[in-house]
């Protein structure tokens, strides 16, 4: 039976007992000789309240009732009433807590945390070639030896490999640009992966000259054949070959990366790929069970020293490496992510400090009330169990809202972090949220409840005269720490966010070399089997260059094979003249660019002349980092440059003149010696510049219906501005710089709270001692200035005690910060004064309302 | 003789004389009531409000069970009578009580 139910039918019972009882007792007095009148009126006399009796009977069996449960609600919902501003910084400073903590917990679970998607993902390396002697930054792998490596390993179940290229997908009204996965034999059983739909490839297909087929991803099937179920027979259109649709993979799959639409085998037994100095895979292995990443690298490199000597050329000349799959994928987010965490956590520290703070104040300020009840009769059980269910009460509604605000910060970091590694994994963990709402929780109930049994140890007597005695400054360090403690959270996390801040503010303002503004960046498709007939390549896209410049509007346009600024590393060695000099190893970044590269980046050309339109002899520039630091400075015009080792790519030729320094590895990394190679075809499907009158995307349509009429079959995609892709590329500093911001408000205007609410209890305790000084001729203004000097004492010491602290940890943000110190003296400086001024103004609402106490009303209450 | 103020009852003396009463026979509520006045020779009143909050303490103690029965004229009521556990917190609390009274009974005699 439900408790309410009991209850209700035992009321009726005590009902019945009583009209039984009163019934008897009229008798009893009709029996004696009374009128019926009489007795029943003597009788109802004589048994007493009805209800009060009900009430007792009820009170036997109420606890542990349900009955308790809404008692005690009914006494929360009275306590929330009644001291609504308390409740509020209470359930607000949970939520926060509990909320940031829950969110940014999740995220760390499942970007660091949790293994990739695919089945035992501990297992899964990625495996790098590497030139002993450091000559070429390449590490893409040949097929051949993969396919040595797959076979002459025993410590792995087996090794592949995969490249993309993007092509136009023919089948369709228009052309669309399709990004292809070309994957090694295996690529599926390493990851392994089964198709949702149709099958794998079989071997047959993995050979040179096997049937033409593809297995597409979940998102292009709903794309382009809207989740139809009979797409096993339709055909795709790529180029001039048609391909057979295998099957189609499971949603979420996206490996490379999400941009894959189509897989299809690349054969190692095609002609020409059959060179062993050929780079083109991206290799991944999976080690065998129970093997450890360090025996499976022993057996690696054993294995390259024996294909040494069988092909002493090239094979000779290369090592191995390899890294969990995992880290290739979170890349350095993990550290963002740490940090972040750490912050969090110091909020929830500062959420859970203040709870204690407030709830000390608090129940300090009820000590009188408490022992008003104890000594009225309440049991030491009943003020506990009441104090606890309004800190409980509390608890739960802040948990609540914590949670409300974790799902919100989840949706805001879908949105923030588009372009962060696994953040559409990323969903609330409810095992952390839990872990959040745990921790406030008990903290809540320790403070709470810890001076609720003090108060009634106290004995009421001691209660009693500690209230009237209208000074309880005696209690109040405790208090004082505790927001002591907050401000010098707070100071740290705003130091940390300061630096955070103002490295991105110098990377806003940095002087790039070139000028990111007004250009616009596409890419046309292309495929890398066009590379067989490289002059027609390079034709085509000179052609559709000099369409683009002659487009009203269009300033210049120039081809590149890196975009300047986006991260992204290329060095090489050199030799100069022909000579390699053992001694100093001439290393500088490699890059690839076109004619009227300089002028539309405008990189000022310093000395000699720019790439020219029309060059058949190979021609290089240097900027001055190179000429300063290898060739004489601006004198070293003519000289012959050449790669110590000739790879794919080569970039020989004769200075043909120096440019201006220019931050083309990234816009944090000071301008590295560079070598510019004047070729406008690095790749099939260069990245376009084009640098316009006005707005760049205003632009868009008219850039891309001229290179639509120049190349009918071919796509343009991944149309932006330059800057796009440099604030895209700094996306995790951004978002890391954002939350840390973030939560070290939130921190502040904890402490705020924290200080505002112990002060005001403060005055409110010390009211008639105030009363009693104004009374005796005291100025309202020493009155506010005692207030808030003690106030802020305390926050000058937690500032003190926080500088130190962020100076000691902000060795953690040193590899972040860009251009700022991390001992940087404005930021500390600046966050000093920020608390201060903060502090100042959450001391000054209670400290003026003291002064303000009207003498003669506090003292008659007296 | 006054009958004595409800304050003066012993703490812990009601259940004992609720006990030891319905260890006569099955009681209702009233009836309690008023044996325990007529065998106090009226010195001991119950209150209705001590009374019913007691009863009910006991039955959930266990000391008491109840059920409703039709009493002498014909009307239902609630008869309480002593359980198997009662039985021995009667003589338990009959034990305690009469050491106390001889211990104070020993005080009062004493000498002057």
């Amino acid at each position: 039976m439900a408790w309410w139910k009991r209850g209700v039918r035992r009321d009726e019972t005590v009902d019945r007992e009583i009209a039984d009882h009163v019934a008897r007792l009229t008798e009893d007095y009709v029996a004696q000789g009374m009128t019926a009148e009489e007795a029943r009126r003597r009788a109802g006399v004589e048994f007493g309240g009805r209800e009060q009796v009900k009430q007792a009977v009820r009170e036997v069996h109420l606890w542990p009732l349900g009955e308790a449960v809404v008692f005690q609600l009914e006494a929360v919902l009275r306590f929330l009433r009644k001291a609504p501003g308390f409740s509020l910084a209470v359930i607000l400073t949970l939520a926060l807590g509990i909320g940031a903590n829950s969110a940014v917990f999740s995220a760390i679970d499942t970007i660091v945390l949790r293994p990739l998607a695919f089945p035992h993902g501990d297992e899964l390396v990625r495996i790098y070639q590497h030139d002993a002697h450091g000559r070429d930054a390449n590490t893409f792998v040949a097929p051949q030896r993969l396919e040595d490596w797959n076979r002459l390993t025993s410590t792995f179940a087996g090794i592949t490999g995969y490249y993309k290229d993007d092509l136009s997908e023919l089948s369709g009204p228009l052309p669309e640009k399709v990004t292809l996965g070309l994957v090694a034999p295996r690529f599926l059983a390493v990851l392994g992966v089964a198709p949702a739909l149709g099958r794998n490839f079989v071997p047959e297909e993995e050979h040179w000259g096997g049937p033409a087929v593809v297995l597409i991803s979940h998102a292009f099937w709903l794309r382009r054949f809207h989740g139809d179920a009979n797409v096993l027979s339709r055909k795709l259109r790529l180029g001039s070959t048609s391909y057979a649709i295998a099957g189609v993979m499971p949603e979420g799959f996206s490996y490379p990366d999400r941009d894959v639409d189509l897989w299809t085998p690349s054969a190692p037994d095609a002609p020409f790929a059959l060179r062993r100095d050929a780079t083109w895979f991206s290799v991944i292995g999976r080690m065998k069970p129970g093997i450890t990443p360090s025996q499976a690298a022993a057996d690696l490199a054993t294995v390259q020293q024996q294909l040494g000597r069988q092909f002493p050329k090239p094979d000779a000349e290369l090592t191995t490496s390899m890294e969990p799959l995992k880290a290739t994928v979170i890349g350095d987010v993990g550290k963002s992510l740490w940090l972040l965490y750490g912050s969090v956590s110091l909020l929830l520290l500062i959420a859970c400090t203040n709870i204690a703070a407030l709830l000390l104040a608090r129940t300090a300020e009820r000590e009188q009330e408490i022992a008003i009840r104890f000594s009225l009769g309440a049991s030491r059980r009943a003020i506990a169990l009441q104090l606890l269910s309004e800190v409980v009460g509390l608890s739960l509604l802040g948990g609540l809202a914590g949670i409300g605000v974790a799902a919100a910060a989840m949706k805001g970091f879908h949105l923030l972090a588009e372009q962060l590694p696994r953040a559409s994994e990323v969903h609330l963990n409810w095992t952390v949220a839990g872990y959040s709402l745990a921790c406030a929780v008990a903290t809540a109930v320790l403070c709470g409840l810890y001076p609720a049994l003090r108060a009634t140890r106290l004995g009421p007597a001691n209660g009693l005269a500690a209230g009237s005695r209208g000074q309880v400054s005696s209690r109040n360090p405790m208090q004082w720490v505790l927001v002591g403690v907050q401000v010098t959270l707070a100071v740290m996390l705003l130091t940390g966010a300061g630096l955070l801040l103002r490295s991105l503010d110098r990377l806003g303002h940095v002087d790039a070399g070139f000028d990111a503004s007004h250009v616009l960046t596409l890419q046309v498709s292309g495929s890398w089997g066009e590379t067989t007939n490289m002059p027609a390549v390079v034709q085509r896209i000179d052609r559709t260059l000099d369409g683009l410049r002659t487009l009203p509007g269009v300033e210049d346009a120039a081809t590149t094979g890196m975009l300047p600024g986006v991260p992204g590393k290329y060095q090489n060695e050199f030799k100069v003249d022909g000579k390699l000099d053992p001694a100093r190893k001439v290393l500088g970044e490699s890059r690839w660019v076109s004619a009227g590269y300089f002028s539309t980046m405008h990189i000022p050309v310093l000395a000699g002349q720019p790439c020219s339109r029309a060059s058949t002899n190979p021609e290089v520039l240097v900027n001055r980092a190179f000429a300063n630091l290898y060739l004489n400075g601006t004198a070293g015009v003519g000289h012959v440059i050449e790669p110590a080792v000739h790879g794919d790519f080569e970039a020989t030729g004769t200075v043909r003149g120096i440019v201006g320094d220019a931050r083309e590895e990234g816009l944090n990394e000071p301008p590295a010696p560079t070598v510019y190679s004047c070729y406008s075809a690095p790749n099939p499907f260069p990245n376009y510049l084009i640098r316009t009158k006005g707005d760049p995307m205003a632009m868009a349509d008219a850039i891309r219906k001229r290179i639509h009429a120049l190349e009918p079959a071919r796509s343009v995609f991944a149309v932006m501005p330059l800057e796009q892709h440099l604030s895209d590329a700094f996306t995790e500093d951004r978002v890391r710089t954002m939350l840390l911001t973030v939560f070290a408000l939130c921190a502040v205007g904890l402490a705020c709270i924290g200080l505002y609410g112990t002060l005001s209890y403060l005055v409110r305790v010390r009211q008639r001692e105030v009363g009693v000084r104004l009374a005796l001729g005291a100025m309202r203004r020493q009155i506010v200035g005692r207030f808030l000097l003690q106030g802020l004492r305390v926050v000058a010491m937690g500032s003190a005690a926080g500088i130190v602290a962020a100076a000691g940890m902000s060795r953690l943000l040193r590899g972040m910060l860009f251009g700022v110190s991390a001992l940087d003296p404005v930021t500390y400086a600046s966050v000093v004064g920020v608390i201060l001024a903060v502090a100042a103004i959450a001391c000054c609402v209670p400290a003026v309302r003291a002064a303000f106490v009207e003498p003669v009303k506090v003292l008659r209450e007296e | 003789m006054a009958p004595l103020e409800k304050t003066d009852l012993l703490q812990g003396t009601l259940d004992l004389l609720i006990l030891k009463v319905v260890a006569l026979g099955p009681v209702h509520g009233y009836g309690i009531a008023q044996r325990i006045r007529q065998i106090s020779q009226d010195v001991l009143q119950v209150q209705q409000g001590s009374l019913y909050p007691a009863l009910h303490r006991l039955e959930k103690r266990g000391w008491l069970a109840a059920e409703w029965g039709e009493s002498e004229n014909g009307r239902q009521a609630k008869f309480y009578r002593l359980s198997a556990k009662g039985r021995k917190q009667l003589a338990s609390e009959e034990q305690t009580w009469n050491r106390l009274a001889g211990a104070v009974g020993l005080i009062l005699l004493a000498e002057q």
